[in-house]
């Protein structure tokens, strides 16, 4: 069964703003299982945040960088262009992309200027919610306490905390996984590495 | 004969760019990301931010409530209800906690919002620094530089002027403790409802182009001085004529029999469920 532009993209939407107006909240979009027939390899959840958020107007970069063939089949599909990691809207980062590429990525990425600090890029973010060695506490706008998060790593964090650091500048991000589910980390989230048990 | 539209009125397009620019506002609170605001079937000033933040965001399961200054039967509320049910066919409600969808002008209802709902408020004038400051470059460059003495400026001229702040509605405030954001006019009364909300707020100025938010749990303050602290609209002594509400937002009306001042609930979906609970209680009560 095919996916529904209209109604399908509009409930993956609602998860993508509920979990970014609530970070670390994760998201499920299970009700969509099974209507992926698009051939791209890509994760469900990744490629339905595509659908929903690429069009024309929109740029991109993918990493690992030897993925030109998916680069393009997203072209294709999307109408979005691909073009280099410091002009790319939208940094879509496969899970074989190494830790050193994504913390590089984080620092050369655009993260908006102070008159237009909207322009910066948005990750998203093929990941794992259940990555055993990391717990990150979240907290800031969106979070009443605390939220936990155990995902990517401490590298990872710590220069994504670096490229936060003159709100309003910075970049968000969406974490997806193999599991149909997503959530976001905006730039105004603290994120605190918590210490290895 | 009349031409069947797309789900929601909108294209596939249009909605994707709204969606982007509302993703942005979320992750930057109080910034007035901007926007190809859409030609609409109403006039823009007429809540045309609202209406195609409500459009981008609404599905068919969604439940829906439009209010214009509290009412949800007044001309505005009613016409936009009517595009966007016909355009998709949602259940649409007056009480406040059936709603998933509320658009707002002027108002946040007195019933408190949830965490499974999201408040849109139709926004004229978007920018606080506007009456101090007429180019839109330069009040961007106002906000890269947070140099936000026009706004306190404002403020200090009303002190001298009344002896008090005296914003009638459209009080500033601080978001995160970063930018200076027109709250829309809503009352000085529904500014502390902006203060760590359980609901995620939006914000859409059509005319101007920009939509903004709020996200839940955020920090809003209102502006104000050490020694002339934020105060709301008071209403001490004073309750609704029919459902006899205090510690509500009060419209002020003038009796026309008596010429005597009356009060009345702002908020009516709020009014008429108090109105019917007292009704059934009567009725319970005469026939016990």
């Amino acid at each position: 069964m095919a996916i529904d532009e209209v109604h399908d993209l509009q409930f993956v939407f609602r998860e993508i703003l509920h979990t970014m107006s609530r970070p670390g909240e994760i998201q499920s979009l299970r009700k969509l299982e099974g209507k992926n027939d698009l051939d791209l390899p890509l994760h469900d959840a990744t490629l339905f945040t595509l659908l929903t958020l690429f069009d024309a107007e929109v740029s991109f970069h993918v990493l690992p960088r030897a993925e030109n063939q998916v680069a393009g089949k997203i072209s294709a599909y999307t109408l979005a262009s691909h073009t280099t990691l410091a002009k790319a809207d939208f940094i879509i980062v496969l899970p074989d992309a190494t830790e050193a590429e994504i913390t590089e990525a984080l620092e050369i990425c655009k993260k908006g200027t102070l008159i237009a600090p909207h322009r910066a890029a948005t990750f998203i973010i093929d990941t794992d919610f259940t990555e055993r060695n990391i717990t990150v506490r979240l907290t800031g706008p969106g979070i009443k306490e605390q939220t936990m998060l155990h995902t990517l790593s401490n590298n990872i964090w710590e220069a994504r905390n670096t490229t936060v650091t003159e709100f309003p500048l910075g970049v968000d991000l969406i974490l997806t996984d193999s599991n149909m589910q997503l959530a976001c980390v905006p730039r105004t989230t603290n994120v605190e590495v918590m210490e290895v048990e | 004969m009349k031409a069947k539209t797309h789900f929601a009125f909108f294209d596939e397009g249009s909605k994707k760019e709204i969606r982007r620019a509302l993703l942005k506002a979320v992750a930057i609170p109080g910034y007035q990301v901007p926007f190809a605001s859409r030609e609409m079937p109403i006039a823009r000033g007429w809540g045309t931010g609202g209406l195609q933040i409500t459009l981008s965001l609404i599905g068919k399961q969604d439940v829906l409530k439009v209010i214009d200054q509290g009412a949800d039967e007044s001309v505005n509320a009613v016409s936009i209800k009517k595009l966007i049910s016909k355009t998709t066919g949602v259940r649409l409600v007056e009480r406040t906690e059936d709603a998933t969808l509320i658009q707002s002008r002027h108002r946040i209802p007195e019933v408190p919002l949830t965490k499974n709902q999201i408040l849109v408020l139709q926004v004229p004038m978007p920018e606080p620094l506007r009456g101090v400051e007429a180019s839109e470059y330069q009040t961007k460059i106002l906000h890269s530089e947070e140099d936000y003495s026009g706004a306190w400026l404002q403020l200090f001229e009303q002190v001298m002027k009344y002896g008090k702040t005296a914003t009638g509605a459209d009080h500033p405030v601080y978001v995160n403790g970063r930018y200076i954001m027109a709250p829309s006019p809503i009352p000085r009364f529904d500014n502390p409802k902006l203060h760590q909300s359980d609901a995620l707020i939006l914000f859409g100025a059509g005319r101007e182009k920009k939509i903004y938010a709020v996200p839940p749990y955020a920090d809003v303050s209102s502006l104000a001085f050490d020694d002339y602290p934020f105060q709301v609209e008071s209403f001490a002594g004073e309750n609704c004529h029919l459902c006899g509400a205090e510690n509500v937002f009060l419209d002020e009306l003038e009796d026309p029999v008596t010429n005597e001042t009356i009060y009345q609930c702002n908020d009516t979906s709020y009014c008429l469920e108090r109105l019917n609970e007292n009704e059934e209680a009567e009725v319970r009560k005469t026939y016990a």
